[in-house]
C-alpha cells in the first residue's frame, strides 16, 4: 500500500542506520555512572531489614566516627530541616527521602552516608544502629485490599502532578490506593443471556526491568546557586519540578540533565534517587553521587505482581456477551505512577474484543513489599495474559478454532472501546492475520503439530492479541535551531535510553526542513535549555515530539521561504525545502541553496533560526463510575503474537521453536528500527513467561542476584524470532506515525501458555510457566 | 571492604600463611567468593592468593593414559586442553556448560571442587571419572578420593588450611561417556547434572556403568550398586530405566528455585536414563580410553 507514498519522502520511512550506533559499539558515550565531579563524595543508603515498622531509634554516632565519612542523615534529621517538603511521588506524595517514623518494605532507606569514596560509604552502613518496633507486614493483594488489614499507610496526599491523575482522592483507612471502575451496559443481564460462563484467576509475578546500566544521580549546586543534577532518568522536566517542590526552589533554580541512558523500561521514571542527591549536596556543600548496586536496583522499582479474576459470558455462536473482570494490583509499599497503570490498564481489562456488557474493578493495594511502577506495557501484558489465556479455554469450549473465534469478535475501525471511545488506526485484524500466515496457522479446534514425530516430545502453535492505549493528555516541546551551514540542533526532553528515539526524531526533522539526516544533531535533555516533555515512556516520543518538531520545523521553514520568496520572486506557498535547497515546486533549477538564504537574510556568518512548538493531546473527561469516556486516547497500540512450542513430556520443560510477534506502528518512520523493538520487546515479555519472577517471602526477596533471577539470554532466543511491522496509519501521526516500544510485550505470555496447552492439555494459569508446573499438569491428567 | 592480599610464591609458604591466620582464606579464581561478598557475606580481611604460584594451572599426562591437573588451572584451560580433548572427553563436553565463556577463563578447577557446592557441575563428570584430589596442608600432603571429598553443604573433607594442589585422573577403561545438563535457563546452575559412564564388552553387553548426579543433594551423588544389575546385561531402555530407578533412590534432593524436591527427584531419573543410553551409544560408536588408539601427539 505504501509503497507509492514512500517514495515521497527522502528520510522517512527508510531504514536508516542508528545515529548513536558508532559511538555506543565503539564505547565513547558518558553514561550517569561514567561521571565525575572535582570534589565529588559518594553516598551510600541504608535499608530497612523489616517489612513493616517503626523506627524507635536510628544511631548514626559510629558511623559518623568512621574513616572518609563526610556525613550521615537520616529520616529524624529531616523532620526538623528549615524549607524541606520531604515527601515525593507522582501520584501520591507517599515516599519520604529517607523514611520517617515508619519503614513499609525490606530496602526502604532509612539513613544515607556521604563519603569521600564509595566503598567507605558503603562499609559505614554497618556502623548505623537501628532500632524498630515490628508491625505485622501487609503480603497479600487481595487480603490487604479488604476493609480491617492492617494499614501500610495511616494517611496520604495525592500529589496533583499530572492531568490524568487530577481526580485521584484516596479513601479512608484502606491500602486501596486507587480503584478504578468501569461500568457499560448490563453484565449482569449479559451473563444471564449467556450459553457458557468461564470465570478464572490468572497470576503474574513481580519481575525487574533489568536495565544495563543501574540508577545513578550526581548533583551539585553550582556558583551561582543552581540546583544541578546528572541522572539517568526518563523523566527530565517532571524531576525538575519536583525538585523544585522539595526544595522550595524556583523552576530557574533547577538544572536537571539526562546524558545517553543504558536502558530503562519504565524503571527510571519520576523521582528515584535524585531528591537524595540533591539533599546530600546541599548539606555535605560539595558534589554527590549515588550509583545503586545490582541488588538495590532490584528493590527500587519492580513490575506489578497482579492477581486477576475474569469472568466472561458467550453465546453459542461465539459471541462476547459479558465480560466481569476483577484486577488486584500489588504495588508495593509506595504508589510511585501505579494509580496511572491501573486506570490505563484499568479501562483495557475487557480486551480487544467487542463486548456489550461490561463490569471492570481494578485495584491499585498498597502492600510491604519493593515498590512496583511502569514496565514496558504499563500493566497491559498482565491483564492480557489473563484475557487471552481463557479466550483460548472459551474457543475450545465452544468447539471453535481460536484464531477465527478472535477475528469474529475482534475490534475494527469505528467500533466502540469498553470505554464508549470509538476505535481509529488500530490494525488487530491485520496484525492476527500476519502472525497467523508467518506460523502457517493450521486452523482446528485443538491441534498438536505432528505429534509423534519425535518422541516424548508435543509440539504445537499458539495465539493472542492485545491492545493497550498511549497516555493522554500529554505534552510535548520542541525548538528546532537551524544554523547558517544547513545544519541543525533539535531540542527535546526527549531521552535516549536505547529505543532510538535519536535516530527517529533525526529522521523527521530531516524530512521536513529538506536536509539530509546527518545534518540533524538531536541535543540530550538540559532542562535550563530544552522544553516540556512529559516522559520517555508509554511508546509517545515518535508520536508526540515527532508532532512537535514537525511544527517547529514548519516555523523555521516559514522563515525561510519567506526570506527565498523575495528572492525568487515567487509566492512562499509555491516553494519547496529539499536536499538543503529551497526551490520553485514547479521549477526545481529555480532555486536557493540554504546557506544562501541564510546569507540573504542575515548577512553574519553563525547566524541561527529558530522554531518552536508545543504539541498537546487531549482526553475527553472519563465519568468516575463508568469509565466512558469519548475520548479517551490519542492512539491505540494493537499487536499479535503466535507461537510454536516444542514441551519435554517427561521433564514438562517448554522449548519456543518459533516465536512471531506483528504490531501496527502507524507509519514506520525506521522500519529495521521498528522490527527491532517489536522483536525486542518481545523477548522482554518471552524471558518472563519461561523463567522470570521475583521471589518474595514475608516481604524479602530471595532472588536479588542475576545469579538467581534468571533473565533471557541469547542462547534463549528461539531459533526464529520474527517481527512483523503493520502499518495503518494515524490521521494525526508525523506522517502517520504511532509508537512502537512496547506493543510487543503484550500478548507473548498468552500465545505460549496457549501453544502449551494445545500441545499437552496442560493450562499454566500462573506465570512463569516452569517446566515443574507443565509436568504436574501433566501427571495430574493421566 | 578493604583486604589484605597475600602473595605467596609456593604451596609450602601459602599453607604456612594460613597456619598463622586460620581466618585468611584462599583465593583461587574467586568467583565464588566474590559472589558470596555481594550476597553480604563479609570477606576474610586476609586472603592467601594462590594465583602467583608458578606450575600449578600445569595439564599433563599420568602414567598409563591419566592425567594431572593443577588446581589453579582455569575451567576454560581444561576444556580446551588438547589431552583432555582426547582422553576424557567428557570432562570437556561438562565445562563447555559451566556458567558462561568469561566465568570459565576465571575459575579454576580445584577452586569449583573447594567450594563443595552442591550445584556446580565440575563434580558430576570428575567423580564417574574415578578422580583423586590432592591436598597439601600444614601437616603434610595426602590423596583423597573425590568420592570421599564432598561431605555435604559447603562441605568438604578438606581440613582448615589445606589446599587443594591437584587433581589425577586415572586411565579410563574404553567406554563412552556423557555430561548432561538440565537447567531452566540457558545461563543458569543446573537443576540436574547427570553424569555417565559405560563401557561395554565385545558382546555389546555392560561391563562397567557409572553414573553421578549434581544439584539434587547436599552434595555431588557418586550412584552406587549399578554394576551389580548392569554387569554383563545388553543396553536396553529397560536396563536404563531401571538403573536411572536406582539413582533416584539415592539423591535427597533440597528443593531450590530451580525445582521441588518432588520436581528434582523426578528429574535425577530422567536425566540419569537419558544420560546412560547416550553414553552407552556412544561406547557402541567408538570408545575412548586406555588402550583405545590415540593419535600420536
Amino acid at each position: 500500500m505504501a509503497d507509492g507514498r514512500k517514495q515521497e519522502f527522502a528520510v522517512v520511512g527508510k531504514s536508516v542506520p542508528r545515529v548513536d550506533g558508532p559511538p555506543k559499539v565503539t564505547g565513547t558515550p558518558i553514561y550517569t555512572v561514567d561521571m565525575e565531579r572535582p570534589g565529588m563524595l559518594h553516598a551510600a543508603i541504608l535499608r530497612s531489614t523489616v517489612p513493616h515498622g517503626r523506627i524507635r531509634r536510628v544511631d548514626k554516632s559510629r558511623a559518623e566516627q568512621a574513616e572518609g565519612v563526610v556525613l550521615v542523615v537520616t529520616g529524624e534529621d529531616l523532620k526538623t530541616m528549615p524549607g524541606i517538603d520531604p515527601y515525593f511521588g507522582p501520584a501520591f506524595r507517599d515516599q519520604a527521602i529517607l523514611a520517617i517514623d515508619k519503614v513499609r518494605y525490606i530496602g526502604d532507606p532509612i539513613a544515607a552516608v556521604v563519603a569521600t569514596r564509595r566503598e567507605l560509604a558503603y562499609e559505614a552502613l554497618d556502623l548505623i544502629d537501628v532500632e524498630y518496633e515490628e508491625l505485622p507486614p501487609v503480603l497479600d493483594p487481595v487480603e490487604a485490599a479488604r476493609p480491617g488489614s492492617p494499614l501500610v499507610h495511616e494517611q496520604l496526599r495525592p500529589a496533583k502532578a499530572f492531568a490524568d491523575l487530577a481526580e485521584i482522592e484516596p479513601g479512608k483507612a484502606t491500602n486501596v490506593c486507587y480503584h478504578f471502575k468501569l461500568r457499560r451496559g448490563d453484565v449482569e443481564q449479559g451473563f444471564a443471556q449467556s450459553a457458557h460462563v468461564f470465570e478464572d484467576w490468572y497470576y503474574s509475578p513481580p519481575a525487574q526491568h533489568m536495565m544495563m546500566e543501574p540508577h545513578a544521580a550526581l548533583a551539585w549546586v553550582d556558583s551561582d546557586g543552581v540546583l544541578t543534577v546528572i541522572t539517568g532518568s526518563q523523566s527530565p522536566s517532571y524531576v525538575k519540578g519536583s525538585l523544585g517542590a522539595i526544595f522550595g526552589l524556583p523552576q530557574n533554580k533547577v538544572r536537571v540533565m539526562v546524558p545517553l541512558v543504558g536502558g530503562a523500561y519504565g524503571g527510571k521514571l519520576y523521582d528515584k534517587l535524585e531528591p537524595l542527591a540533591s539533599l546530600l549536596t546541599f548539606m555535605a556543600r560539595r558534589p554527590v553521587k549515588i550509583q545503586l548496586t545490582r541488588e538495590e536496583v532490584f528493590i527500587t522499582i519492580t513490575k506489578h505482581g497482579v492477581v486477576s479474576h475474569v469472568r466472561t459470558g458467550v453465546s453459542q455462536d461465539g459471541k462476547i456477551l459479558a465480560r466481569k473482570v476483577e484486577v488486584y494490583w500489588d504495588t508495593g509499599a509506595y504508589a510511585d505512577i501505579a494509580p496511572r497503570v491501573v486506570h490505563k490498564s484499568g479501562y483495557t481489562s475487557a480486551g480487544a474484543y467487542r463486548v456489550p456488557n461490561i463490569w471492570i474493578d481494578s485495584y491499585c493495594v498498597y502492600t510491604n513489599k519493593p515498590p512496583a511502577g511502569a514496565f514496558r506495557g504499563f500493566g497491559v501484558p498482565q491483564v492480557v495474559w489473563a484475557l487471552e489465556s481463557q479466550m483460548d479455554m472459551i474457543a475450545e469450549k465452544l468447539g471453535r478454532d481460536p484464531l477465527q473465534f478472535r477475528l469474529e469478535n475482534v475490534l475494527l475501525e469505528g467500533d466502540l472501546f469498553a470505554t464508549g471511545t470509538p476505535v481509529h488506526s488500530a490494525g488487530l485484524k491485520e496484525s492476527l492475520e500476519a502472525v497467523a500466515r508467518e506460523i502457517k496457522w493450521e486452523p482446528g479446534v485443538r491441534k498438536a503439530v505432528k505429534p509423534g514425530t519425535k518422541s516424548g516430545v508435543a509440539r504445537a502453535k499458539g495465539v493472542a492479541c492485545g491492545i493497550k492505549a498511549v497516555i493522554t493528555p500529554s505534552i510535548s516541546g520542541a525548538i528546532v535551531v537551524m544554523n547558517n551551514d544547513a545544519s541543525v540542533n533539535v531540542l527535546t526532553s526527549t531521552v535516549e535510553m536505547g529505543q532510538g528515539s535519536d535516530t527517529a526524531l533525526s529522521q523527521i526533522a530531516a524530512e521536513e526542513l529538506g536536509v539530509r539526516l546527518q545534518d540533524v544533531r538531536v541535543m540530550h535533555p538540559d532542562t535550563a535549555v530544552t522544553p516540556y516533555d512529559t516522559i520517555t515512556a508509554g511508546s509517545r516520543s515518535t508520536y508526540h515530539m515527532g508532532n512537535a518538531i514537525r511544527l517547529a520545523a514548519q516555523e523555521v521553514k516559514r522563515q525561510l521561504f519567506e526570506t527565498a520568496s523575495d528572492r525568487l520572486e515567487v509566492d512562499p506557498d509555491q516553494l519547496v525545502a529539499r536536499d538543503g535547497r529551497i526551490f520553485v515546486a514547479e521549477a526545481p533549477t529555480r532555486g536557493l541553496p540554504i546557506p544562501e538564504v541564510f546569507q540573504a537574510r542575515f548577512g553574519a556568518r553563525g547566524a541561527t533560526l529558530q522554531g518552536q512548538a508545543v504539541f498537546k493531546t487531549y482526553a475527553a473527561p472519563m465519568d468516575h463510575e463508568t469509565g466512558q469516556s469519548e475520548k479517551v486516547t490519542e492512539y491505540w497500540f494493537p499487536g499479535a503474537t503466535a507461537a510454536e512450542v516444542e514441551v519435554d513430556l517427561e521433564t514438562g520443560k517448554v522449548r519456543v521453536v518459533k516465536l512471531v510477534e506483528a504490531c501496527d506502528v502507524g507509519r514506520a518512520i525506521n522500519p529495521h528500527h521498528c522490527e527491532q523493538q517489536i522483536i525486542g520487546s518481545a523477548l522482554i515479555s518471552l524471558g518472563q513467561t519461561l523463567f522470570e519472577q521475583m521471589i518474595l517471602e514475608n516481604g524479602e526477596l530471595l532472588n536479588p542476584t542475576l545469579l538467581d533471577y534468571k533473565v533471557l539470554t541469547l542462547k534463549d532466543v528461539p531459533e526464529s524470532a520474527v517481527p512483523i511491522v503493520i502499518e495503518v496509519p494515524h490521521k494525526d501521526g508525523p506522517f502517520g506515525a504511532k509508537g512502537v516500544g512496547e506493543t510487543g510485550t503484550l500478548s507473548v505470555s498468552a500465545a505460549i501458555g496457549n501453544a502449551v496447552y494445545r500441545a499437552t492439555g496442560v493450562r499454566v494459569k500462573e506465570l512463569p510457566i516452569t517446566p515443574e508446573k507443565v509436568l504436574r499438569g501433566l501427571r495430574a491428567g493421566q | 571492604m578493604g583486604f589484605d592480599l597475600l602473595e605467596p610464591r609456593t604451596v609450602a609458604e601459602a599453607v604456612e600463611l594460613h597456619a598463622r591466620d586460620g581466618n585468611a582464606v584462599f583465593l583461587a579464581g574467586g568467583t565464588a567468593l566474590l559472589i558470596l561478598q555481594r550476597q553480604g557475606l563479609p570477606l576474610p580481611r586476609r586472603l592467601i592468593s594462590l594465583r602467583g604460584i608458578p606450575g600449578l594451572d600445569e595439564i599433563t599426562a599420568g602414567p598409563g593414559g591419566g592425567l594431572r591437573i593443577g588446581a589453579l588451572a582455569t575451567l576454560r584451560q581444561v576444556e580446551r586442553h588438547p589431552l583432555v580433548v582426547r582422553r576424557v572427553p567428557l570432562l570437556a563436553e561438562a565445562l563447555r556448560q559451566v556458567a558462561n565463556v568469561r566465568v570459565r577463563h576465571t575459575a579454576t578447577l580445584g577452586g569449583n571442587l573447594a567450594h563443595g557446592d552442591y550445584r556446580l557441575d565440575p563434580p558430576a563428570p570428575l567423580l564417574v571419572l574415578g578422580a583423586q584430589v590432592r591436598a597439601v596442608g600444614i601437616g603434610g600432603e595426602r590423596e583423597i578420593a573425590l568420592a570421599a571429598f564432598f561431605r555435604g553443604l559447603f562441605e568438604t573433607a578438606l581440613q582448615p588450611g589445606e589446599v587443594v594442589t591437584e587433581l589425577a585422573i586415572p586411565p579410563t577403561p574404553p567406554s563412552g561417556g556423557t555430561y548432561l545438563k538440565y537447567a531452566l535457563s540457558s545461563n543458569d546452575w543446573p537443576c540436574v547434572g547427570a553424569a555417565a559412564l559405560v563401557a561395554l564388552d565385545d558382546h555389546g553387553r555392560c561391563r562397567e556403568v557409572r553414573l553421578a548426579l549434581t544439584a539434587v543433594a547436599a552434595a555431588p551423588v557418586l550412584v552406587r550398586g549399578l554394576d551389580e544389575l548392569a554387569r554383563g546385561e545388553p543396553v536396553s531402555d529397560r536396563l536404563a530405566a531401571r538403573l536411572a530407578d536406582i539413582a533416584a533412590a539415592q539423591v535427597e534432593p533440597v528443593g531450590d528455585q530451580r525445582g521441588s524436591e518432588w520436581y528434582k527427584r523426578e528429574m535425577a531419573r530422567v536425566f540419569a536414563r537419558r544420560a546412560l543410553l547416550a553414553a552407552a551409544r556412544r561406547a557402541e560408536a567408538g570408545p575412548v580410553g586406555d588402550g583405545t588408539k590415540e593419535p600420536v601427539a
